[in-house]
């Protein structure tokens, strides 16, 4: 990605800005932010969010400050902890990494942002784990097994109607106690 | 015998082909917030199905800081891993070029690493390793955001494809700034030798996929092919267009740099990079005839400092004593028979 400013440099500094609601992502080279910090212009970005925006937005601007180079801000808004493996967000601001595999769940509307701004995106596509793929061929199985079933209600075929539900409650079952 | 011993596909451009799938186990806390029983429990566990299948286990608290160093300058660890306290190891299957390292960033780190341009086999190699793990382990994955990493740059496949280019008429050219920003507009990146904050010695140049979200494994290898291919061609042209005095002044060049890489009494390891980056240069235009590809990929290892004060039988005491031994090293490579 090229610095939006001077359209020549690859950008490495990355700020998102949500005033009331609107979110608006910068994309800068490392001297054009220089520059603009020189200038106070960077500077009135973060004022702005601090001051109008919603709490978080000054956070995500810790976060993407420290990830990419900018000196953090300390924030004190959100105290939020992950219950796993007791990881603060202020943490992950600090290093742009989490503790656990349960923090991405903890911290998802915080870290949605960096993500989305890192890979342009926040849903994966290519290969599944084996546990994950039974599991997810035995989801899209209880979504058919459920169409059928208020089929056969509605069609009055109650034996019918009575084995599909046995088999739904049978891989409900099963996906259940993988989700442990 | 190791990936560096041997010769790939477009050697003139490509030096060695690089993909490493990252997996963390579910029930284990990231690197940081793993206390060392738990990360030494885990690395009891993954060594079980990895030493059945023919891996070599090398503790990495257990060895010398300088044999700990020649695994990276064989490009098997990361710096990061070579130097950091937490229990660790590497599990290696030299031939196929595959290592595991357990207990880097991520729990898993599986990479396989071949010679030339090979990121399909090397991708292949990585797959069956990660599959094997697989069937015994449950990784941790969300299927919104794929295999879950401590970094969240590594977060959907898990995958970093990198291809060692070797690019000495884009260097000297002065074209590497814009090419490198021609590659992140789609998504590729470009870092020296040894990865990361590595600056680029000997006109290498490793290239690899910033993305690994929202993108398919066989994406990501297509993508990266694709645009290797490209840069390869570029700088094939441009060495097609050395011509008349420009072309004797590289020839004369190239014949002193293999003139003092066969005959010098002492060399410093940035030497050697500039004369190896020449003598690779003359090969590939035909100027130097009588060394190989191969050659030179194991004195890019040997002559490496860590990995040249490990093959020294009394030890050596001092630079100037390593310098002087990185020459007798280069002579017997390049004159096996003598």
């Amino acid at each position: 990605m090229l610095c939006e400013k001077c359209k020549k440099r690859t950008a490495t500094v990355f700020y998102n800005e949500n005033i009331n609601g609107k979110t608006r992502s910068y994309s800068l080279c490392g001297e054009c932010a220089a520059q603009l910090r020189e200038k106070g212009e960077l500077q009135d970005i973060t004022s702005m969010i601090g001051s109008f925006a919603d709490p978080f937005s000054s956070l995500h601007n810790d976060l993407f400050g420290s990830f990419f180079g900018i000196p953090a801000r300390v924030s004190s808004g959100n105290n939020k902890t992950c219950p796993e493996c007791g990881m603060t967000f202020r943490e992950i601001a600090q290093n742009g990494k989490v503790g656990c595999p349960n923090c991405y769940s903890t911290f998802a509307d915080e870290l949605s942002g960096l993500i989305q701004s890192v890979h342009g995106t926040t849903t994966h596509t290519g290969s599944v784990p084996s546990r994950h793929r039974v599991k997810q061929e035995r989801t899209e199985k209880l979504k058919t097994l459920r169409t059928e079933l208020q089929g056969a209600i509605a069609n009055e075929e109650y034996e019918k109607a009575a084995s599909l539900r046995d088999e739904i409650h049978k891989l409900e079952t099963e996906n259940g106690k993988e989700t442990i | 015998m190791a990936w560096y011993n041997t010769t790939g596909k477009a050697s003139d451009t490509v030096i060695s082909s690089r993909v490493r799938l990252a997996r963390n186990l579910v029930g284990y806390p990231f690197d940081g917030k793993l206390d060392p029983a738990a990360a030494s429990e885990m690395i009891e566990k993954i060594s079980v199905p990895l030493e059945a299948s023919g891996f070599r286990k090398i503790n990495f608290s257990d060895i010398s800081p300088i044999m700990a160093t020649s695994y990276v300058e064989r490009h098997y660890v990361s710096p990061e891993f070579a130097t950091k306290t937490s229990p660790r190891a590497l599990f290696l299957q030299e031939n196929g070029g595959i290592a595991v390292m357990v207990g880097e960033e991520d729990h898993l780190r599986i990479q396989s690493i071949l010679s030339g341009l090979s990121l399909k086999e090397a991708y292949e190699n990585a797959r069956r390793v990660e599959q094997r793990l697989d069937e015994d382990f449950d990784f941790a994955y969300s299927e919104q955001l794929g295999y879950l990493t401590h970094c969240p740059t590594n977060l959907g496949t898990g995958m970093r494809a990198s291809v060692m280019m070797f690019l000495p008429a884009l260097t000297a050219g002065g074209y590497m700034d814009s090419l490198a920003a021609q590659l992140s507009k789609i998504g590729l990146t470009v870092r020296g030798l040894f990865g990361e904050g590595s600056g680029a010695a000997g006109c290498m140049y490793q290239i690899s996929n910033q993305i690994s979200l929202g993108i398919s494994e066989e994406e990501i290898l297509k993508k990266l092919t694709d645009a290797i291919m490209q840069v390869s061609e570029s700088e094939r042209k441009l060495r097609t267009e050395i011509t008349g005095e420009a072309m004797e002044q590289l020839t004369d060049r190239i014949c002193r740099s293999e003139g003092i890489l066969r005959y010098a009494y002492r060399m410093s390891s940035s030497e050697f990079l500039k004369l190896f980056a020449d003598v690779r240069f003359g090969i590939a235009l035909g100027i130097v005839t009588d060394i190989t590809y191969e050659q030179l990929g194991t004195l890019l290892v040997e002559a490496m400092p860590a990995t040249l004060t490990l093959s020294a039988e009394s030890g050596l005491k001092n630079e100037a004593a390593r310098d002087r031994f990185r020459c007798e090293k280069i002579q017997k490579i390049l004159n096996p028979s003598e």
